[in-house]
């Protein structure tokens, strides 16, 4: 039975529920535009999700200001995959989390007043570390015990899940909520300004045009669970995870290899996890940021791993932008849509094929074909690099 | 001696925190970005653009356009005169 | 009952206290003092000069340590790497911060880049060219025993050797924070990194086993917690001879030491116990079981059971 999938809940710049997320993406609707809630940022265009701190705290019920975006967003994806399941004194449950900026929404708000000595708040920093932003989720939805947070750049939110399996696997919990939320910040804002690949027009993931990314922010949890647990709750399984890998580049910094090494073993370690054939993925959801950078090192570890049969392709960032530590656990989200209803996403803004690769992306929506197995990919800074294969559940 | 080239060897080792090097030790042709010269890497690309608008007041936008330019201390004084001319 | 014992087969911790390449360590430390500064070798031995520029204080002190134990070990590249860290990279965190809230033109990205948490993770795998699983794990006080399960967790998927440690970093606007929010340090506020190689196997160099491990977020009752590991353990309280812990001292054990004046604070200090308990089982053999119990934070419990290795 292994490790299965029962429940699912997003929030991101196309839409504040699975719903709505779904329904954007069957549009081909961007979410990605001029900023509106974050002001003050150089961001021309950014995937913001489109509800203010104070609609999120009072649609959620949380009282208190000293609270992250990050851990909001969190909170409302995660209850949505909770759903109605309850706390139990049986069933060993617990949540892991991923996030890269932490309460970084809140603690730019003090260090600026700190800086221009304008009585700065220093109650704010109590959200700052990014395992609070986890414990607050946690203590929302009553959950005790295991409560871990993991932090790998880009690649965070693949990794918690891939934890999550693996706690399952080895019999420590039955049951967890894994995820990652990440909020925009005029830090990371000016962090990949910085790095020169922040694009000021939209991103054009896997074009030859690319010109690099636009940042976005959102949550995405899932509900794995267990034999046990399935059995407890008689939850019914939407999918299953059934391989994962990590691996690292160790290449550079911040590049990605030109050879795609540290992909390319977490993409074939994945698979091989999985324990089914290359040609048995229908469809791969890439992480395909829109840098020169990535898309071209992916590109080619996906032709070392496929050679000329890559699988159907696309890269969602231009609905959501990139949303960090979030992506990784959004995209596996879509990864699950894309086999419960049998859907291939397109990767909108793309017109030419790379030129070294040639790989060219799904361009529409695809509804024709069975969607069985998944394979979505996240990789981050320090070479950080995941791979999770998604199959229906059987 | 060329004072654009020494204050220059000075801003980089400065921005780039190459603690080990002095002025000195950075000849004019050296190669910025090759192992055997200075072995400086993509993350130093981005900080001499900094360094370029910060003590310059040069706008360098596409990072390709460096790649030429940081060839060596020779080649940097070089753009930094052709640009302030231009 | 628990599940076979893994081995430590390498430690190293850079501190306030003279810890790094420094056996017996434990039979002598005092007190770190108000007015003490972190303990740095000669970097330059452990990591190469192009890297070495860029480097904050916990870059330095994690990619030491973590070389220094694989020199150690002798069993060469770790199959993977795993590191816990409460606050990351704080240095370059604030130092980004502020250019981007003063500096009205470009902004230098390498403080960014360096801000994030797995820093220390992936500047180890640059250096070391390793390929292998790369996590980090940021728990608050718990970071550490989080990266430590994700590693015996690995040994029993298969992998034979794991570099996993922890690290955290001071800067000077922690001081002024901890007095804002009226955090009431018992000792002061210090940076550290400790590193350990975590073995499926006992290759005749071993220092300690690690026996068991447990945390519990946002628990209520730490004692009963306490009472049920050990009893899984096949121990009672009694059979501790020594607990390290922070906190609160466990009641009905042998000996109880403070590790926190040991350590100063900082949200893996935990790290800093588990080397000094290894330095303990290896020098006295009287010693059989220490149990290390964090409670820095009083609703998250850790707790690490290490033991003697049988000669």
């Amino acid at each position: 039975m292994g490790v299965c999938i029962t429940g699912i809940g997003i929030v991101s710049a196309i839409g504040m529920s699975v719903e709505e997320n779904l329904n954007a993406l069957r549009e081909g609707k961007t979410g990605i535009g001029p900023l509106h809630y974050l002001r003050g940022t150089k961001a021309q265009l950014a995937g913001e999700v489109k509800a203010s701190n104070d609609d999120l705290r009072a649609s959620l019920g949380v009282g208190t200001g000293y609270v992250s975006r990050t851990s909001l967003l969190g909170l409302q994806a995660a209850r949505e995959a909770w759903g109605d399941n309850k706390r139990s004194g049986v069933i060993r449950t617990g949540i892991i989390s991923a996030t890269s900026v932490g309460g970084m929404d809140r603690s730019e708000v003090f260090y600026k007043d700190y800086l221009a000595q304008n009585s700065p708040d220093y109650q704010l920093l109590t959200t700052h570390d990014s395992g609070s932003t986890t414990e607050r989720i946690a203590r929302e939805l009553g959950i005790t015990g295991y409560i871990d947070t993991l932090s790998t750049a880009c690649s965070s939110g693949v990794n918690a899940i891939m934890l999550g399996a693996r706690l399952i696997l080895q019999g420590t919990l039955d049951r967890v909520l894994v995820g990652g939320s990440d909020a925009l910040s005029g830090f990371t804002i000016d962090g990949f300004r910085s790095l020169m690949i922040y694009d000021d027009q939209w991103c054009r993931p896997f074009d030859d045009s690319r010109a690099g990314l636009n940042l976005g922010e959102g949550a995405g949890f899932l509900l794995l669970e267990g034999e046990k647990s399935l059995e407890l709750t008689g939850n019914k399984p939407i999918c299953n995870v059934s391989g994962w890998a990590n691996a690292a580049d160790a290449y550079h910094q911040t590049a990605s290899s030109p050879d795609g090494k540290g992909a390319t073993l977490a993409i074939q370690n994945a698979i091989s996890r999985a324990g089914i054939g290359l040609d048995q993925i229908s469809y791969v959801n890439a992480h395909g940021t829109g840098t020169k950078n990535n898309d071209h090192s992916e590109s080619v570890a996906l032709q070392n791993v496929f050679g000329d049969r890559v699988p159907p392709f696309s890269s969602t960032k231009a609905f959501t932008g990139h949303t960090l530590a979030a992506a990784g656990a959004i995209e596996a989200v879509f990864s699950v849509l894309a086999i419960q209803h049998n859907l291939i996403f397109p990767n909108l803004n793309y017109r030419t094929p790379i030129a070294e690769t040639g790989l060219v992306p799904a361009t529409r929506l695809e509804t024709g074909a069975e969607v069985n197995a998944v394979l979505s990919n996240s990789f981050g800074f320090g070479g950080n690099n995941s791979s999770l294969v998604l199959t229906k559940y059987e | 001696m060329d004072s654009l080239k020494e204050d220059l060897k000075k801003q980089i080792i400065e921005q780039l925190n190459l603690e080990d090097l002095t002025a000195a030790d950075i000849a004019d042709d050296a190669l910025l970005f090759n192992d055997q010269g200075i072995g400086l890497d993509s993350i130093d690309a981005l900080e001499l653009i900094v360094l370029l608008e910060k003590y310059h007041g040069i706008q360098l936008t596409n990072p390709e356009e460096g790649k030429e330019a940081f060839k060596s201390i020779n080649t940097m004084a070089e753009y930094i005169r052709k640009r302030k001319a231009a | 009952m628990s599940k076979p014992a893994l081995y430590i087969s390498a430690a190293s911790t850079i501190s306030h206290q003279p810890t790094f390449r420094n056996a017996g360590f434990s039979e002598t430390l005092g007190p770190v003092e108000a007015s003490s500064a972190l303990i740095s070798p000669d970097y330059k031995a452990y990591i190469d000069a192009g890297l070495l520029r860029r480097m904050s204080k916990i870059l330095r002190m994690s990619v030491a340590c973590a070389k220094d134990c694989v020199e150690q070990a002798g069993s060469g590249q770790p199959d993977a790497i795993v590191v816990g860290t409460g606050l990351g990279c704080l240095q370059d965190t604030e130092k980004f911060l502020n250019t981007s809230l003063t500096v009205e033109g470009l902004l230098p990205p390498t403080s960014f880049i360096q801000s994030t948490h797995n820093t220390m993770a992936g500047q180890i795998s640059l250096s070391l060219g390793n390929h292998g699983y790369n996590m980090t794990h940021t728990q608050n006080t718990l970071s550490f025993e989080h990266a430590l399960l994700d590693a015996a967790m690995l040994l029993r998927e298969g992998d034979r050797n794991v570099l996993v440690g922890a690290a955290d970093e001071h800067i000077d606007i922690l001081n002024d924070i901890a007095v804002q929010l009226a955090f009431e340090a018992t000792a002061p506020l210090t940076s550290a990194a400790s590193f350990f190689i975590l073995s499926d196997e006992h290759t005749g160099n071993a220092a300690a086993a690690l026996a068991d491990l447990f945390t519990s977020g946002a628990t209520d009752n730490a004692q009963e917690e306490i009472d049920a590991f050990l009893d899984r353990n096949g121990l009672q309280p009694g059979d501790i001879d020594l607990a390290l812990y922070a906190g609160k001292p466990v009641s009905g054990v042998a000996r109880n030491i403070d590790y926190l004046p040991l350590a100063g604070v900082y949200p893996t200090a935990s790290a800093f116990a588990m080397h000094y308990a290894v330095d303990v089982l290896s020098e006295n053999s009287k010693v059989r079981n220490v149990l290390i119990c964090n409670t820095l934070r009083k609703s998250n419990l850790g707790l690490i059971l290490l033991q003697a290795v049988e000669a």
